[in-house]
């Protein structure tokens, strides 16, 4: 069948080989001369020589030049002999009036290569190697002319012509004026030019604020990008100039319409399918990084004219797939997928499986498995995902195919995971894979663990190293969540200890990172040649075309270097990814862990760093856990100023957690100013993001209940508060959720502190403190000691002492990692502790804390808390005499009472 | 009703016209109906009836037809709406003979020269015309001069961007003919443009109706029932013609049924009417009817080859392997590179189990016609047969591309997917075809099977798909008899029983016997004896009876432990009582 076996596109002539042939012809003319007529120094000749081995090398990138650009190129290149040079290659072109010419020329090219013994050649003569490089191309060329039939003549001989009638029909207006004033020509060409340069980058500018100011970090899609628009944008500009010419109307439909049509059919010089494969690539990692805000429309009409030149590359499909993916239609990206694999039968373009023997019987349906599965992942239909993902894990069985196999593992465990399943059983009872079957009496986090140990162990012997590195990631990520106990072993000798492990997570992120110094055995270089070619002729450019290209240079500013590096090691994007993600998974467990300055530096270092060339889902992540730091340590203003800028960037973005980060904020604003109104409407909302399946999306919902007894018990009702709690507590166990359980026991430990029965809330909060610190959560069992501390003094100022020890124990942790609130706290408390012994004089002391409480309150906008500060302040100063400042601060605390008790009057300013 | 005398003088005109302007296969279609019209006794010649004189069974059915449709009233056809257009004068007429014959040539850039000056409507059109007929020719050719590794290249058909300009110059002043217009369509359609092509193609046929090309591109344009009732079209008796065809491409059968059948009336020996007729008897399944249909068809007209594969289609139903290999030596000796001879003789190989060398004559008939919708779907079939998947998906999902509403495809790709294990995935597919064609227990079944594998095991849903091929009238069967094994085996012993009977009667209906039969009637004679109906119980043992094999001795059995039951009454009562 024609779409099992298909071989790489040979070496076609373009008409723009031709002209790099006849550029050669000039560089190396078969006369004997040691310097070619035109030429005035070796170095320019040089020069020439250095430009031509560039185009040469960037003739296997997807996009040919026009000839307009080339002679602008040239003009560049050739410095004072430019004028000359386009004339030769101009003048040579129109001296092709038939297919004959052809013919004489490529005999002719035959002449400029030496012989293949080089002996005889004479020491100031300038031969061509026949196997340089320059060598190489002039000789594929003849031979690629050489193969053509009549007809394939015929066609380039078309084509020829449709090339310099483009050059000249921008030019041909001049022509009527022409009387050998080259210069006068010249110059309005130039402003022509410069008027068509002007508009593209306008276009271009205007692209980029339609699609939210975002810098186009990637380079190479980015310069495609910009070749096609500004292909577009050039013949707009050049119908306009004509028409206008004519009858002096803006643009009309139909000549726009014919400009169009021209770019279908001429611009696009079909290149090898090993190019396109390339090409397409670059334009799927494009998709994924830049999300949505990528034109879909552009993306599809670009598809549209590769699938209509090239029916039977079907990679286009899966890239319409990829499209629609991100665009959030399931119903074309469903279509799409199926059609791709229905073509392709798996085995075209993925080069994550080598392609083995026997497969081409067999197709590798498997796979279309797999990319369904995490479709529907995506889609959120977790139960036809898990359904689609055992069909896949079972066929892969079947086929031994274990690089499949290793992935669809992983992939589960990522669904499992992320998502949860509640009926698992019934869905997973039913399969016969021995993997998941053996599973099905376990939780969830078990069944996670050992879909990635199973996956991890493949992807190991297989030599996988993206996808160890990744399921090292995930593995970290589990030992990060999940307690640890031993897995298959209830008895009573075993022990029921629960605990996480710091120094695994550590190892294992190191492992996953690991994959830096390891990925270059791999040979994966699929890309990587045709995007370092047309690099490559960019910077050869750049120390000549600055007019050209100083566009391009104002709009990539950061990591400039970084790129530079990209392109010199050309690390593949999967794998700057993985390492990204490494360093997200850091942050995320520094802030487990409690400490917020290394939180935020990794997270600092994942968006200097790896911000280009991370998917836009990780750069969103990370700009989320910035906020939430702004919003704990600096207060809620540039928390919010810092939102705003991130839902213009990520809105656009499917499954955006911008929405839920705002919610939160503005939950946790609103709880603080006393809004409780609003505090409970931003509760519900929350809740109502997370799916209504049981047992999906469960630390949403867990978030959503825990916020909404928090809210109770802003609003003083205990009772139900507790009874919020409670239940939470009990869903937490049965999800086995440990890490949660421990925030929830604090909360219930909160409440009857608050309720003023001190005495219940203390096992609480010792049962708290006690699962903090067999999950090595610092900062949360800093503040439960906080919390156990106010117990204390809750049942009388006899404990005070005590309370003061403990607190002062937790203090370096609280006040170094804590935020605001926790600090102010903690402040606070120590103030209180001083002033209930009565005996007390260091007043000194107790204001500094109750100043700096009252700082931090008002950052945070905590009117509560800062009111009572505040009284304690004056009450302070009181005793000292100091009436002026107590006056102070009791029309402060005033103010703060106004304000909590009118919470509406202050116009919420993000709601 | 339109007199026949009328509608008969109609056609001959535009025969006249329609051949007058190169437009060879609108004519050809015209004169088809023009014989196809009962002749006037009064020039009743021999000679005249020779295309009449049809077999038995076509008299049959015209004799019927003719009861039914005398009484009717005129309705519908208004049939003075459209007068003839009259001819304008051709100003060199000289110059348009030439023209025409090189045409009738095949040259047509020559001839789109020579009427180059020529400012007569006629000559417009037929320049027009020639010019994109040549364009299309160099487009063919050079598709083939330009396939590359990765597929045809993207040739189009240079002319039209001028034609187009042209003749919406054209349209713009009023200088345009419906012919023009009709031209015009063609080429909006071609550079994409569907709704302006759709108001020039009606234009078009609402002041000339008689242009049968104009209706086509028209039917093919009307993917939708939405769009066909949107379509603004005056009546004639031409248009029923057009909404026949255009129900039977939208699946609406009965519809084109009822038309052909009434415009039967009037054209009664038309061949085009009699091979459509099969067409939509083929796709309600009627077989027979659409055999004799077609012995009729080629008695009469021994040469075609036009909708012949459908009939081999049939024969293949059918396996009759003779007849299939009379009309594939037939069609091989009138014109063998037609893609339908290729088919005929490909499903002839398919049905002596030589599959290479049918996927070779499919494959045949792909070259002359790359969209030729059945070879795609037969051409899955066969690789079905030699067990290659991959080629088999490939081969469906081209037919799916050209026709998305090809339900055989989507059905082959389910099945395909569901050879190489992969149930799940392939149900998709099976709810792709059962979408198009929703009343087909076929595929109910095979979807219900689906869900019946064990890898899936989702029975309920199985049972829901068996009810509904139940409701679709299950011809062979299968589906009453996995509704009543299902239900057994989920436990549910009364619905069980219910369909057990039901398949039973429909076994006793048709007269069957077989395994299927005796599980059934094992199962509810110890059914109803569990539930003490002794009656009914009794009854099925003694039906068993007539079976040898171990049933029987367990009817044997049963009939004893009836007897001893229903002796043994008081007893049971006293277990079930205790005092």
């Amino acid at each position: 069948m024609a779409g099992l076996t298909r071989t790489a596109g040979a070496f076609a002539v373009t008409p723009h080989k031709i002209s790099v042939c006849i550029l050669l012809q000039l560089y190396a003319p078969s006369a004997q001369m040691s310097l070619p007529f035109p030429f005035s120094s070796v170095s320019q000749h040089n020069r020439l020589g250095l430009y031509l081995l560039s185009l040469t090398k960037s003739c296997d990138d997807i996009f040919e030049p026009k000839l307009e650009d080339l002679i602008n190129q040239l003009r560049e290149v050739g410095e004072d002999m430019d004028a000359w040079l386009t004339d030769h290659l101009t003048n040579r072109f129109s001296s092709l009036t038939s297919p004959d010419d052809l013919l004489n020329f490529f005999n002719d090219m035959r002449g400029i290569l030496g012989s293949l013994d080089s002996v005889a050649a004479q020491d100031d003569q300038i031969i061509l190697d026949p196997n340089s490089i320059l060598g190489m191309f002039v000789r594929r060329c003849i031979l690629a002319f050489n193969l053509l039939s009549f007809e394939g003549v015929c066609h380039l001989f078309t084509s020829i012509e449709v090339y310099c009638r483009e050059a000249h029909s921008s030019s041909a207006q001049y022509d009527a004026s022409n009387d050998n004033l080259e210069s006068l020509i010249q110059h309005d060409q130039m402003d022509m030019e410069k008027y068509i340069m002007d508009k593209a980058t306008e276009e271009i500018k205007l692209q980029k604020n339609a699609s939210g100011s975002i810098p186009f970090h990637l380079h190479t899609p980015e310069a495609l990008f910009k070749v096609t628009e500004g292909l577009l944008v050039t013949r707009k500009e050049k119908s306009r100039a004509s028409t206008k010419k004519i009858e002096a109307t803006p643009i009309t439909r139909a000549s726009s319409s014919t400009a169009d049509d021209n770019l279908v059919d001429e611009s696009l010089f079909l290149r090898t399918n090993y190019q396109i494969q390339g090409f397409l690539m670059e334009q799927a990692d494009a998709i994924e990084t830049h999300g949505s805000s990528l034109s879909s429309s552009s993306i599809e009409s670009f598809l549209q004219k590769l699938q209509n030149l090239a029916p039977e590359l079907h990679r286009v499909h899966f890239l319409r797939y990829l499209n629609k993916l991100h665009s959030d239609d399931y119903f074309a990206a469903l279509d799409n997928l199926l059609r791709y694999f229905d073509y392709s039968a798996g085995t075209e373009g993925f080069d994550l499986v080598p392609p083995s023997a026997g497969c081409s019987m067999n197709g590798r349906y498997e796979i279309a498995l797999l990319c369904l599965g995490m479709m529907h992942f995506r889609f959120g239909h977790p139960n036809l995902a898990l359904e689609v993902l055992t069909e896949a894990v079972r066929v892969s069985q079947q086929v031994s195919n274990d690089t499949c196999l290793a992935y669809t593992l992983a992939a589960m465990s990522n669904l499992l995971s992320e998502m949860g399943i509640a009926s698992t059983t019934s869905v997973l009872g039913s399969s016969y894979s021995p993997v998941t079957s053996t599973a099905s009496s376990l939780s969830v986090q078990q069944r996670v663990y050992i879909l990635l140990k199973e996956s991890l162990r493949r992807a190991d012997s297989l030599k996988l190293r993206r996808l160890v590195a990744s399921n090292h990631l995930a593995m970290a990520k589990f030992e990060l969540m999940h307690v640890q106990r031993p897995l298959l072993s209830f008895g009573p000798k075993a022990s029921m200890r629960h605990k996480t492990c710091p120094v695994s997570v550590c190892k294992e992120i190191r492992l996953g990172a690991h994959l830096l110094s390891d990925f270059s055995a791999e040979s994966s270089t699929m890309t990587i040649d045709g995007t370092l070619s047309s690099v490559w002729l960019k910077d050869l450019q750049k120390p000549w075309g600055q007019p050209v290209l100083s566009q391009e240079s104002g709009s990539r500013k950061s990591s400039t270097f970084f790129q530079f590096c990209d392109h010199l090691v050309s690390i593949p994007g999967s794998v700057s990814q993985i390492i990204g993600a490494s360093y997200l998974l850091r942050a995320t467990s520094w802030e487990l862990y409690g400490s917020a300055p290394m939180a935020r530096m990794n997270t600092l270092v994942y968006a200097t760093l790896f911000g280009d060339s991370s998917s836009s889902s990780d750069a969103e992540l990370a700009y989320l856990k910035l906020i939430q730091h702004l919003a704990l340590y600096k207060g809620y203003k540039d928390a919010f100023a810092a939102l705003k800028i991130a839902e213009e960037k990520f809105l656009t973005v499917s499954k955006s957690k911008v929405l839920l980060l705002k919610l939160q904020l503005l939950h946790e604003h609103a709880l603080h100013r006393g809004n409780l109104k609003l505090a409970q409407r931003m509760c519900n909302e929350l809740g109502g993001l997370a799916s209504t399946t049981m047992g999906v999306d469960m630390e949403q919902k867990v978030e959503a209940s825990l916020r909404e007894a928090r809210t109770l018990l802003a609003a003083k009702q205990y009772s139900q508060a507790a009874k919020v709690a409670h239940s939470l507590f009990c869903t937490c166990h049965k999800f086995s959720l440990q890490i949660e359980k421990a925030s929830v026991l604090l909360l219930l430990a909160e409440i009857h502190k608050k309720s003023g029965n001190a005495v219940l809330g203390l096992p609480y909060a010792l049962a708290s403190i006690s699962f903090c610190q067999s999950f090595n959560l610092d900062l949360l069992k800093a503040s439960a000691t906080l919390t156990l501390a106010e117990l204390w003094l809750g049942l009388g100022s006899n404990h005070a002492k005590r309370a003061l020890d403990l607190l002062h124990g937790a203090f370096p942790m609280i006040l170094g990692h804590g935020g605001l609130e926790l600090r102010a706290r903690a402040y606070i408390f120590e103030a209180n502790c001083y002033l209930s012994n009565p005996s007390f004089s260091d007043s000194d002391t107790v204001l500094d804390s109750l100043r700096q409480a009252s700082d931090e309150l008002q950052a945070l906008e905590y009117h509560e808390l800062a009111a009572e500060a505040l009284y304690l302040m004056a009450m302070v100063y009181d005793k000292l005499g100091q009436i002026e400042e107590r006056e102070e601060a009791a029309t402060m605390f005033k103010k703060h009472i106004t304000a909590l008790e009118n919470p509406q009057n202050e116009e919420p300013n993000m709601a | 009703m339109v007199s026949k005398e009328s509608c008969r003088n109609e056609i001959r005109a535009a025969i006249e016209q329609l051949s007058e302007r190169c437009l060879h296969s609108a004519a050809k279609w015209a004169g088809e109906q023009l014989v196809g019209i009962e002749q006037d006794p009064s020039n009743f010649t021999p000679s005249n009836t020779r295309f009449q004189r049809g077999s038995s069974s076509i008299r049959r059915r015209f004799s019927t037809h003719e009861s039914i449709s005398t009484p009717q009233p005129s309705v519908g056809f208004s049939h003075a709406a459209t007068p003839l257009p009259e001819e304008d004068e051709v100003t060199d007429c000289d110059l348009y003979y030439l023209a025409k014959s090189y045409f009738n040539c095949r040259e047509y850039r020559r001839a789109s020269h020579v009427l180059r000056d020529q400012m007569s409507k006629k000559s417009v059109f037929l320049r027009c015309y020639a010019l994109y007929l040549a364009g299309e020719k160099r487009k063919e050719e050079e598709m083939i001069e330009l396939e590359g590794s990765l597929g045809k290249s993207d040739a189009i058909n240079r002319e039209l961007v001028s034609l187009e300009r042209e003749l919406s110059a054209l349209k713009r002043t009023g200088a345009i003919d419906s012919f023009g217009l009709y031209l015009y369509g063609v080429v909006l359609k071609e550079k994409g443009n569907e709704t302006l092509a759709r108001a020039s193609l009606v234009e078009s046929v609402n002041s000339y109706p008689w242009n049968w090309n104009a209706w086509s591109e028209l039917q093919s344009l009307c993917t939708s029932i939405e769009i066909l009732n949107s379509l603004n079209l005056s009546n004639h008796w031409m248009k029923e013609f057009f909404l026949a065809s255009a129900y039977q491409e939208l699946r609406m059968h009965t519809e084109s049924l009822a038309k052909y059948e009434y415009l039967q009336g009037i054209f009664s020996f038309s061949n085009y009417i009699q091979a459509q007729t099969a067409k939509a008897q083929y796709s309600l399944r009627e077989f027979d009817q659409v055999e004799i249909i077609f012995e009729g068809l080629l008695r009469n007209d021994p040469y075609r080859v036009e909708d012949m594969d459908l009939y081999s289609n049939v024969l293949y139903a059918k396996e009759a392997c003779a007849a299939l290999s009379y009309l594939a030596h037939k069609v091989f000796l009138t014109d063998k590179y037609r893609p339908e001879s290729c088919c005929i003789i490909g499903n002839y190989y398919s049905l002596k189990g030589q599959h290479e060398k049918a996927v070779m004559y499919f494959r045949r008939a792909l070259k002359l016609n790359k969209k030729f919708l059945s070879a795609w779907t037969l051409m899955g079939h066969e690789y079905v047969e030699m067990k290659n998947t991959p080629a088999a998906i490939d081969a469906y999902r081209r037919a799916v591309d050209i026709n998305p509403c090809d339900y055989r495809a989507w059905y082959g790709l389910g099945q395909a997917y569901e050879m190489s294990g992969m149930p799940f995935y392939a149900l998709h597919y099976f709810r792709k075809s059962i979408f198009f064609l929703p009343n087909d227990s076929r595929l109910w079944i095979a979807m219900a099977k689906c869900y019946q594998t064990e890898q899936i095991y989702m029975l309920e849903e199985a049972i829901k798909c068996y009810k509904r091929a139940v409701n679709c009238t299950d011809t062979e069967g299968i589906a009453l008899n996995q509704l009543a094994k299902l239900h057994q085996k989920l436990g549910r012993e009364e619905e069980a029983a219910v369909y057990f009977e039901k398949d039973l009667e429909r076994m006793d209906g048709e007269g069957l016997e077989g395994p299927n039969m005796l599980e059934a009637l094992v199962f509810l004679a110890t059914h109803f004896k569990t539930h003490k109906k002794f009656e009914e119980a009794e009854v099925y043992c003694t039906r068993i009876l007539d079976y040898s094999g171990p049933e029987k001795e367990k009817a044997k059995s049963l009939l004893r432990g009836i007897r001893m039951e229903k002796t043994g009454f008081p007893s049971m009562d006293m277990e079930h009582f205790p005092l």
